[in-house]
C-alpha cells in the first residue's frame, strides 16, 4: 500500500478514535508533543506502555474481585491507577469507567464492581485494537519512508 | 528531547532560568510518568524520573543540590506522596507539587497543608507545567525571610529574658552580623542572578552569599530530633536543649532551629487543615479565631501633642495579643525631639516613667500588660539620649478608629505612655513586653539631612495563666512617629486635616512568635533612615506596621510564623508644599524581621545602616493620614500577599507625582505591588 494510503488510513482512524470519544484532547496534545518536540515514537511508547499497564492492572481487579472477601482497598487504588494512565493517554472512555468503578468500589458493591470492571475491560479492548491498529499503520508508513 | 548532561544545563540556567531547571519527578505510573517526563522536557526543564518514591528521597538525600522541584504522584503502592512530601519538606528545602488523578478538594488540602506548593490534576497540561518555575523562586524568597528569623530568634531571646544582655549585644554586636543585611540587601539588587543561581544550585561560586554546608536530616536523625521534641514537649522544646538531647556530631545550634521551625510549622499545618476553610472565611468576614487582627502601634514624635486623629481607623475585628514592638531604637532624630511610640489605641494611656530607664507599663484595667521598656535611650556611638521624648504606646485594637480616640498626651518629656486595649484584657493575657528606645543622632544628622534610624523591636513575653491556643493578633501597624521635635505646637488632628504628602509602603516581615509554653515573644525591628536633602522641621513619619498572621497559632505549637505586613506611611504633613514639591528622596531603611542584635548593631554605625529591607522613597505623595483605613489596607495587602516574603529584602521605590493627591493606599499599593 502507498504511503499516501496508509497515511490517510491513520488519519481517519484517529478522527473516527476523536469522534467517538475514545480518546480526548490530551491524546492529541500527546501527538503535538510528538512532532512539536522531535520525540519520535513518544506516542507509540506511551500508548505501549498503556496498553501493558492497563492491562496487567486489569488482570489484577479480576483477580482481587475474584476473591471470596473483596478488598475493596486495593481495587480503589488500582482503578486509581488506571484512570491516572488512562487520563495521561487521553484515553477518555476508559477514563470515564473508572470514575463510575470507583464510585461503586466505594460503596463497596461487589457485583457493581465486577459490572464495572466488564465495561472497562471493554473500553480498554475497543482501545487498544484501535491503538494497535494505529500503531501498526505508523510502522508501516515508516518503513515505507 | 534529547538528555541534557547536567553541566550544559547548568551553563544555559544561568543565562535563561527556568530552561535547566532541575525538576524530580516520582509517580509509580509509568504512562504518567513518561507523560509527564516529556512534558517537562518539552518545557526545557532538566527532568529526573523515578518511578518509586523512596529512590527519590534516596536521590534528594543524597544530593538535595541537584533538585529544584519535585513533582510528586499522590498515590504510589513503596510510600505515600504525603509521606515524600512531608519528608522533602522536612529534610530539604524542595518545593514539591502534587500532581493526582484526584480533584477532591479534601486530597488536594491535605496536600496543601502537608506543605505543598502545588496540586496538579492529572492529566497535566503542557501550560501548567510552564509556570511551576515561580514556586522556586518563591520558596527562594521565603528561605531568605527563614533565615532572617533564625537570626532573629535567637537574638530576641535574652532580650526578653535579660534586657541588659540584649542590650549589651546590640550595642556590641559581632561586626559580621552588621554585615548581614547588607547581603541580603545585594541579594536583592541581584534579583536576576540569584533567580538563575538558585536554579542551579551553583552559587557557591557568589562570593557575597557563602553556603553554609547543610545538614542532610536523614530518618534517623529526624527521628533523633523527633524524639527529642517529644521529650521535651512541642511547646517547651528549644533549638539548644533539643542539640543537647540529640547529641549529634557537627549539628549546630542552628540547625536544629532551623529544623524544629520547620516541624512546628509541618505540625500546625497539619493540625490546621480543618480550620483553613475557616480562616479564608473569617478572613474576608472576620469572625475567624485565627486570622483575627489587631493591634496597631504607632510612633509618634512631636512635642506637645499627640491626636489619635494620624492613626488609621481600623477594622473591629481583632485584638492585639501578644504582639508589640518591644525596643525602639531611632537613630539620627535630634535629641530634642520627642517621639511618640504608640502601639495599639485604647482609652488607657500611662506614662511608663523615665525614658532612660526601665519603664513598666502596667495597665490599671486589667495589670495584664506589662511592658517594660527597658534602656531608654542607650545608643551605641553618640548617644545623645533624648532629653526630652515622649514614647507614647498605644496597643490598639482594631475596633476602634483611632482617630476617634483622641489622647491628649500632656507632654512630660521623657515619658513613656501605653495604651492597651481592653480587648487585651479581655483576653486574661498576661503580658509583659520589654521596651526599648534607642535613639541616637546619626552621624551624617545635619540640620539639613537628618538620618533617623529607627529600630524597633519587640518582643513580648506573653506569661498568661490561661493561654490561648490561638494567638489572635493578626495584624498589627505601628503608625506616626514624627520624626522631628519642631513639630511642637501641631497637634495630631493636624495630622488628618491636612492632607500631606504621604507614601505609604508595606514591607513584610516575618515575625516568629515563640511560645514556651506560656511565653510568647514577637519582635520585629526597623531601621529607618531618612534621608532628604533639605528635610522641613514639621515632618512627620508616620510609619505603622500591620502584621497578618500567616500562620494560625496554635497552642501547641512553640514557633510560629507571623508575617506582619508592616504599613509605613511618611506623611510630611503640616509642610505640604515643601515636602511635596521637593522631591527629595526619603529613604527609610527597615531593618524588619530580624534579629534585634544584628539590626542594631547595624543602627549602630550611623552611616551606613545595614538593614534588610530598603526602601527609598523619593517624592511623596499627599495623602491624609486619616484616608489610611487599616481594613482597607489590610485587604489590599491580603490579595497582594504573594510575597511579603520577597519585601522582605526588597527595594521599593515609590515615585509619586505631586499634582496626584490620591487619597488612599491604592497607588501605593500598586507602586508595592509591582515591586513585588
Amino acid at each position: 500500500m502507498a504511503a499516501a494510503a496508509l497515511r490517510e488510513q491513520l488519519n481517519a482512524l484517529l478522527s473516527s478514535m476523536f469522534a467517538s470519544g475514545l480518546v480526548d484532547e490530551q491524546f492529541q496534545q500527546l501527538q503535538m508533543l510528538q512532532e512539536d518536540g522531535g520525540t519520535p515514537g513518544f506516542v507509540a511508547e506511551v500508548v505501549t506502555l498503556f496498553c501493558d499497564d492497563a492491562d496487567r492492572i486489569i488482570s489484577e481487579l479480576a483477580a482481587l474481585l475474584d476473591q471470596p472477601i473483596v478488598d475493596f482497598d486495593k481495587v480503589d487504588a488500582y482503578v486509581h491507577q488506571l484512570k491516572g494512565s488512562s487520563a495521561s493517554v487521553g484515553a477518555q472512555k476508559v477514563k470515564f469507567t473508572c470514575m463510575q468503578f470507583r464510585q461503586l468500589c466505594q460503596d463497596k458493591n461487589r457485583d457493581g464492581c465486577i459490572m464495572a470492571l466488564a465495561v472497562v475491560r471493554n473500553e480498554f479492548y475497543d482501545l487498544r485494537n484501535k491503538f494497535q491498529t494505529m500503531l501498526q499503520l505508523e510502522q508501516q508508513i515508516q518503513a515505507q519512508q | 528531547m534529547r538528555p541534557e548532561e547536567r553541566d550544559a544545563a547548568v551553563g544555559r540556567v544561568r543565562d535563561q532560568f527556568p530552561v535547566g531547571m532541575r525538576v524530580l519527578a516520582v509517580d509509580d505510573d509509568p504512562v504518567c510518568l513518561k507523560v509527564l517526563e516529556n512534558l517537562l522536557r518539552r518545557c526545557q526543564y532538566h527532568v529526573t524520573t523515578t518511578n518509586q518514591a523512596v529512590v527519590a528521597l534516596s536521590m534528594l538525600r543524597q544530593n538535595r543540590d541537584l533538585f529544584d522541584l519535585v513533582i510528586s504522584d499522590v498515590h504510589m503502592p513503596d510510600m505515600d506522596g504525603f509521606k515524600l512530601l512531608e519528608l522533602v519538606g522536612l529534610e530539604m528545602d524542595l518545593p514539591v507539587i502534587m500532581l493526582s488523578v484526584n480533584g477532591e478538594t479534601k486530597t488536594v488540602m491535605k496536600g496543601i497543608t502537608h506543605g505543598a506548593c502545588d496540586y496538579l490534576l492529572k492529566p497535566v497540561r503542557l501550560e501548567e507545567l510552564r509556570n511551576i518555575w515561580q514556586h522556586v523562586v518563591r520558596r527562594k524568597f521565603s528561605n531568605c525571610d527563614r533565615a532572617n528569623n533564625d537570626g532573629y530568634e535567637e537574638c530576641n531571646r535574652p532580650s526578653n529574658a535579660d534586657f541588659d544582655l540584649a542590650h549589651s549585644q546590640i550595642t556590641a554586636g559581632p561586626p559580621d552580623q552588621s554585615g548581614r543585611p547588607s547581603k541580603k540587601r545585594k541579594e536583592y539588587h541581584s534579583e536576576e542572578e540569584d533567580e538563575g543561581e538558585e536554579s542551579n544550585g551553583q552559587d557557591n561560586d557568589d562570593p557575597s552569599a557563602p553556603k553554609k554546608p547543610r545538614v542532610v536530616w536523614s530518618v534517623e536523625l529526624h527521628r533523633k530530633f523527633v524524639a527529642a521534641v517529644n521529650q521535651l514537649g512541642i511547646d517547651k522544646a528549644v533549638p539548644k536543649r533539643i542539640l543537647e538531647l540529640m547529641n549529634v556530631e557537627r549539628l549546630t545550634r542552628e540547625n536544629v532551629a532551623s529544623h524544629l521551625q520547620k516541624y512546628r510549622l509541618y505540625l500546625k499545618r497539619l493540625s490546621a487543615v480543618a480550620s483553613q476553610q475557616a480562616s479564608i472565611v473569617a478572613a474576608l468576614g472576620g469572625n475567624d479565631p485565627f486570622m483575627r487582627m489587631s493591634a496597631f502601634e504607632g510612633l509618634h514624635g512631636y512635642q506637645s501633642f499627640v491626636s489619635s486623629a494620624a492613626l488609621p481607623s481600623f477594622s473591629p475585628q481583632g485584638l492585639l495579643n501578644r504582639n508589640n514592638p518591644a525596643s525602639f531604637a531611632i537613630q539620627g532624630v535630634s535629641a530634642s525631639r520627642p517621639i511618640q511610640i504608640a502601639t495599639g489605641n485604647t482609652t488607657m494611656s500611662h506614662s511608663i516613667g523615665d525614658p532612660n530607664d526601665k519603664y513598666h507599663l502596667s495597665l490599671p484595667g486589667t495589670s495584664c500588660l506589662q511592658g517594660n521598656l527597658a534602656q531608654g535611650l542607650p545608643t551605641p556611638v553618640g548617644q545623645v539620649q533624648l532629653p526630652q521624648k515622649w514614647i507614647h504606646e498605644e496597643t490598639d485594637d482594631l475596633s476602634t478608629i483611632l482617630s476617634a480616640s483622641g489622647r491628649a498626651n500632656s507632654g512630660v518629656p521623657g515619658t513613656l505612655q501605653s495604651v492597651t486595649n481592653s480587648h487585651l484584657l479581655q483576653q486574661g493575657f498576661v503580658e509583659r513586653r520589654q521596651d526599648k528606645v534607642v535613639i541616637q543622632p546619626s552621624s551624617s544628622a545635619s540640620s539639613d539631612r537628618p538620618e533617623g534610624t529607627v529600630g524597633v523591636s519587640s518582643s513580648l513575653m506573653d506569661s498568661c495563666a490561661t493561654q490561648q491556643r490561638v494567638v489572635p493578633l493578626s495584624a498589627f501597624s505601628s503608625s506616626a512617629s514624627p520624626m522631628n521635635g519642631s513639630f511642637c505646637s501641631n497637634g495630631v488632628a493636624e495630622l488628618g486635616a491636612t492632607s500631606s504628602g504621604g507614601t505609604s509602603i508595606f514591607p513584610s516581615n516575618d515575625l516568629r512568635i515563640e511560645r514556651d509554653s506560656k511565653v510568647g515573644a514577637s519582635s520585629f525591628g526597623s531601621v529607618i533612615l531618612l534621608s532628604p536633602d533639605t528635610v522641613p522641621n514639621q515632618k512627620y513619619l508616620n510609619f505603622g506596621g500591620g502584621s497578618d498572621l500567616r500562620s494560625n497559632m496554635e497552642g501547641g505549637n512553640a514557633g510560629n510564623l507571623l508575617n506582619p505586613k508592616l504599613l509605613w506611611s511618611c506623611l510630611p504633613a503640616s509642610q505640604p508644599p515643601n515636602l511635596i514639591g521637593s522631591h527629595h528622596p526619603m529613604s527609610q531603611r527597615l531593618n524588619l524581621g530580624g534579629s534585634m542584635v544584628r539590626q542594631t548593631t547595624a543602627s549602630a554605625s550611623a552611616a551606613a545602616p545595614q538593614t534588610r529591607i530598603d526602601m527609598f522613597i523619593s517624592g511623596d505623595a499627599p495623602k491624609s493620614a486619616s484616608d489610611l483605613s487599616f481594613p482597607k489596607v489590610h485587604s489590599e495587602l491580603s490579595s497582594s500577599s504573594c510575597s511579603f516574603d520577597g519585601l522582605l529584602n526588597s527595594i521599593i521605590k515609590v515615585e509619586k507625582d505631586d499634582a496626584s493627591f490620591s487619597d488612599d493606599l491604592g497607588c501605593d499599593l500598586y507602586s508595592l505591588g509591582a515591586c513585588i
